[in-house]
């Protein structure tokens, strides 16, 4: 019987939501057609996240584990996943769309000498392939896509699927795959991370977001003031990741991060087509900015109109009363 | 130093679009060096100018992605080749990575700088590919880059953080855009791109017969993104409208 195998991406210890939605889809897909729906987990210590994949209808997770998965670099992943997919033969091999896996895609189905599909918003598996959409340039227009292949490697956008509660309880079994000093060539010297409490932007149900609008010190505290209220992710346009006032893996947008909030507050931001592709998949979008004709409020849900020192603070104050703050 | 910089042609982006029976319509007037690729060349320029070396752009396109190259020429690019394919072959990621690596098979170089994606598919699948199909460590989303003793110290901005990983020559590199501000063409710059070597050649000759192809994966057409509408735009006394938007978000949205 045929498998849709997902890739299930650990960061700091925790399963990415967006992996989740993929197995959540794959499922349904693998229901539908009568195929098995699999995980894989490729991490220094896999097998202590199986037991967190008992409601996505899984017949069986596969982990692969060690020293060399602790931090992603490509060779060791990409050596672990050609060993499992050889073994598996998944009619579909997919992935959440992440640095991690934006960074294996093109390699993997160039080893494996099959198709991909990257950053997909939909999907569905067919007799020939895979086809689906995906969001082209910048994210203005959807592009009706296919592949041809007995195996196909996809990714998808984070906040494309809902979960599913589907109880089962899957096999684990752990495939071994050694990775010898001399065959990663490339070295990971040192990750550097920012300080402070960091909400995974992907992930967060809110996010406040701020722009070139947003100056000095004093808007950046109302910024953080914001986020700390509304327990959000904060994110930055360009603009401010290039200015050094935020950190670079804040950027949101067409190089940045794609979100997927319940919330997003766009504060002092244009909405340049660039950053819009990374926000459309927030539920509600609320702008703030002092130029009625900012493109942002084509796109907003709630437009506020007005300069940010000036609506953020009655805005926070009022937030917090209904908070009960 | 010997650096090559894989470049394409692409739409610009912002320019309005239109779909017209599930095709899209483009101005041809508005192609652009990708910026991704832009920011590849920047800094192949900057690592040669300081360490000594010389610096290549390989495009595969059609005849008028030529003026793409003789841009990245007059940035300041030492040679360019031009593999060329007709406007109407419809190649994907997995064509393009093979008739790169065709071209790549018998070259010597330090390392191969590609834009991390295209902006206009932002697929961002060839660098890598290229990489595999070269047998080369390769690192992707490159935002800062330095040379030192053979090898690249590559930042890359990763999921939880920037990884700072050394990168051996011969190498594969794919570019942020968040990595430089690319440099505007100088008319002295302009000038001399003229007199620039490009050497042009066909995937036949590299050994790739395009009928022969398979192209695995297809566009079946464009279709509109459900749009987002505008929703309530408040104007007025700060003040006030902040706190109905509050509110608003509360009682009616019920996202709070
Ligand atoms: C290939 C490519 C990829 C890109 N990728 C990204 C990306 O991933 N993410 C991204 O964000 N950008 C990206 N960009 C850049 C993008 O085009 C814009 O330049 C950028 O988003 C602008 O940021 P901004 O809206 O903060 O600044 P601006 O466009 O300068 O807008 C600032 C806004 O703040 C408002 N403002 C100013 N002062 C106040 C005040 N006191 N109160 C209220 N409002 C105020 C102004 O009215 C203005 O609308 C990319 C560009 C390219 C070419």
């Amino acid at each position: 019987m045929s498998t849709l195998l997902t890739y299930i991406s650990v960061n700091n210890g925790k399963i990415k939501r967006s992996s989740l939605e993929v197995l959540s889809r794959c499922t349904q897909e693998a229901n539908k057609l009568g195929f098995k729906s699999a995980a894989l987990i490729i991490d220094e210590n896999a097998t202590q996240y199986s037991s967190q994949l008992g409601s996505y209808g899984l017949t069986k997770v596969y982990t692969v584990e060690g020293p060399s998965f602790k931090n992603h670099l490509n060779t060791p992943v990409l050596k672990a996943l050609s060993a499992v997919m050889n073994r598996v033969k998944p009619k579909v091999m997919a992935f959440a769309s992440t640095e991690g896996s934006k960074d294996i895609l093109g390699a993997l189905a160039a080893n494996q000498g099959i198709p991909a599909l990257p950053d997909m918003s939909e999907f569905e598996v067919t007799d020939t392939g895979v086809k689906g959409k995906r969001p082209v340039m910048a994210a203005k227009i959807i592009s009706n896509v296919e592949a041809e292949g007995d195996s196909v490697i996809i990714s998808v956008r984070s906040g494309s699927y809902d979960l599913i509660n589907l109880p089962s309880e899957p096999e684990v079994e752990s495939v071994e795959v050694d990775v010898g000093e001399d065959e990663t060539k490339s070295i990971l010297k040192e990750i550097i991370t920012a300080s402070g409490d960091r909400v995974d932007l992907s992930e967060a149900d809110v996010v406040v977001a701020a722009g070139r609008g947003v100056k000095d010190e004093e808007g950046q505290n109302l910024i953080s003031e914001l986020a700390r209220l509304l327990n959000a992710g904060i994110g930055a346009s360009r603009a401010l990741t290039e200015s050094g006032a935020y950190d670079p893996s804040l950027q949101i947008g067409q190089t940045g991060k794609v979100v997927s909030p319940q919330l997003y507050i766009a504060v002092g931001i244009s909405g340049a087509i660039q950053h819009v592709a990374g926000i459309t998949n927030s539920k509600v979008i609320v702008a703030i900015n002092k130029d009625p004709d900012a493109p942002i409020f084509d796109i907003a849900d709630y437009g506020i109109v007005g300069d940010l020192y000036k609506v953020l603070p009655p805005f926070i104050e009022e937030l917090k009363k209904i908070k009960g703050e | 130093m010997k650096f090559y910089v894989c470049i394409k042609q692409v739409p610009d982006v912002s320019a309005p679009l239109q779909i017209k029976d599930g095709q899209l319509i483009q101005d041809n007037d508005r192609m652009i060096l990708n910026a991704y690729d832009a920011s590849a060349v920047e800094e192949a320029l900057v690592l040669t100018e300081k360490h000594g070396g010389e610096v290549e752009v390989v495009l595969i396109g059609p005849e008028k992605a030529s003026e793409t190259i003789r841009k990245a020429l007059a940035m300041g690019a030492h040679r360019g080749t031009h593999i060329l394919i007709t406007e109407k072959q419809k190649i994907d990621s997995a064509v393009y990575a093979r008739i790169l690596a065709s071209y790549f098979s018998d070259k010597e170089y330090d390392f191969i700088a590609c834009g991390k994606q295209a902006q206009d598919t932002d697929s961002g699948l060839t660098g890598s590919m290229l990489a595999e199909h070269l047998k080369i460590p390769y690192v992707t989303n490159a935002v800062g880059l330095d040379y030192e003793n053979h090898h690249l110290t590559v930042k890359r901005q990763g999921d939880i953080g920037q990884e700072m990983i050394e990168l051996p020559a011969p190498g594969v590199v794919t570019c942020s855009n968040d990595m430089n501000e690319p440099r505007i063409p100088s008319l002295k710059g302009i000038m001399q791109s003229k007199r620039k070597e490009v050497n042009t050649l066909t995937p036949d000759e590299l050994g790739m017969k395009m009928e022969d192809v398979e192209i695995k994966t297809r566009i079946l057409g464009f279709e509109e993104k459900p749009g987002r509408k505008p929703g309530k735009k408040l104007e007025g006394d700060p003040d006030k409208i902040a706190r109905k938007t509050a509110h608003l978000l509360d009682e009616e949205a019920g996202v709070l």
